[in-house]
This record gives structure tokens, sequence and C-alpha cells, in this order.
């Protein structure tokens, strides 16, 4: 409940900022624009959290204790079939969330892969740098799983893609949305004899 | 080869606990250097920077090989029970 509400508050403050910088000035003289510019762009840096490396988990050092765990981390060939709230596992609703550092998209497909619904953060109405953060993920899966919900699709699968800022809020965010998760499956495209990647930024 | 759906790199999740089988994932996809090598292939790493950062790793692997031996020759011990009272 406090996490929602932290993140209930995290929006409000990203709308009035929004509204503060669309509201007109009141002097006419405008000398002193640019100064605005650089004060607005301080305070839109400020409400956002600060930049995330790397991916939540990789980095914490615990030892390995899945062995000696009887819970079943990991799938095996009867899973395919397992029944999870009375559909096998291999005919449940699949959400795609393809993460990236500057945006997140959740998409909803079927069993067999047709797409259902689309959202991004984009859409969802964070624009420029502010669609890059957890928090534009967290609320763009909190109304893709609304949606998903009144469908009719309760029990889904996760598929992730990519890395950034939105790979753990936006899971977050399904289930804050009602979604029961039954597996977690990681598609980054990952390759180690790959085409030429695209020359290096220039910093 | 492509691998099968749902069926490598997958965690099921236990009791409704998300984060634990997220964190799961991650780890083990950075332990197995899956995250390093995407970063990796974003941009074109130079010859020279692969040969720096390869030379780079073997440095750093034969100090961390030593620096173990040591720490296990500093804390060796010569009891029944090495660590009384922490099992």
């Amino acid at each position: 409940m406090s996490m929602k509400l932290t993140v209930l508050a995290g929006i409000n403050c990203l709308k009035q900022c929004a509204l503060n910088a669309a509201t007109p000035s009141n002097s006419l003289m405008h000398t002193s624009a640019c100064l605005r510019k650089v004060e607005d762009r301080k305070e839109m840096l400020a409400s956002m959290p600060a930049k995330d490396e790397g991916t939540i988990g990789e980095k914490s050092v615990d030892i390995d204790t899945l062995i000696d765990r009887k819970a079943k981390f990991f799938p095996d060939a009867s899973t395919a079939t397992q029944l999870f709230n009375g559909i096998p596992f291999n005919e449940l609703p699949v959400v795609n969330i393809r993460v990236s550092p500057n945006n997140t998209i959740i998409s909803v497909t079927d069993y067999k892969g047709v797409p259902r619904l689309i959202r991004s953060c984009g859409i969802e109405g964070f624009k420029n740098t502010r669609k890059g953060t957890n928090i534009a993920a967290q609320a763009t899966a909190v109304t893709i799983s609304a949606k998903a919900v009144e469908l009719g699709w309760k029990t889904i699968r996760v598929k992730v893609r990519g890395l950034g800022p939105g790979r753990m809020s936006a899971i977050k965010g399904l289930q804050m949305g009602g979604l029961n998760i039954v597996s977690v499956t990681d598609n980054t495209p990952v390759s180690w004899n790959p085409p030429r990647p695209r020359k290096q930024r220039s910093l | 080869m492509r691998h099968v759906q749902f069926l490598a790199r997958t965690v099921m999740v236990q009791n409704n606990n998300v984060e634990e089988a997220c964190r799961i994932l991650n780890r083990i996809l950075g332990k197995e250097e899956i995250f390093d090598q995407f970063r990796r292939t974003r941009f074109y790493e130079k010859p020279y920077q692969v040969r720096r950062r390869v030379n780079f790793e073997k440095c750093k692997a034969i100090y961390n090989e030593d620096m173990n031996r040591k720490i296990q020759f500093v804390l060796r011990k010569n009891r029944v029970d090495p660590f009384p009272g922490c099992s």
C-alpha cells in the first residue's frame, strides 16, 4: 500500500511539473526566457529519480542457496501441461515487456502470439526523458494490466526483453494491477558473433 | 540454435513472490555474463579496446586468484571445528 502511495505521489509531482511548464508566464518581456529554461530543466531533473546503472539483483552477491531449497524455481518438461488457474502453462497469455533505456513498451498477446493490447510509456503521456523512468514503466504496466483483466486474462506469463530502468518496475506494476504472474522469462537477444554494431558514441 | 521458449531463461514464481523470481533471473544472467555481452554489443568495440579489455580481465583474474589464496592462508585454522558456534 505504501509503495502505491509513493508512486501516486510521484505521478502527481510529475503532473504538477507539466502544469507549471504549460502555464504562460506573467511577464510579457521574455528577457529571462533562457534562464527559465535552465531552471525548468533543473526542476525536471530534480523530480526524476537518480540514474540507475545495471539491473536490480544482478550485482548483489549472496550464496547460492537455490540448490537446497525445496521450491521448484525452474521449469521442466512437465511444466508445459501444468495447470495454473485451470489453464495449462503453454496456453496462458503472454505479456511482452520491451525495455530500452529511453522507453518501455508492453504488449499482451494470447498464447499463439496474436497481439491484443499494446501500451508504451509514450502513449501513457510521459514524454521525452520521462519516458525512460521506472515510474513511467510502472504506470504503464498498471493501466495495461487493468485492460488485460477486463479481457478476462488474470493469469499470465511475462517475457522481458532488453535492459533499462523499466525492467523491474514494469513487472512490479503488472502485479500491482492485479495480474497473477506465473513465470518470468528473459528474452534479451544476445549474440557472441553479432553483425558489426553501430560505431561508438562520441562523448 | 534457438532455445525452447518458456523453458530457457525462465524462472517460475513461487508463492506470488515475483521480486525474488526476478532477482534469481537477473543474478543468473549477470553471472553468466549475458548482460555484459548485451551491453558490449550495443556499440562496436574497436580491436584495441578488445585487447585492452581482455588484458585487464586476465590481470584481474590473476590478482583475484592470488588474493584469494592469501586470504585463505591468513584465515587457515588448525582445529576440529574451524569456526566454533558458526554452524
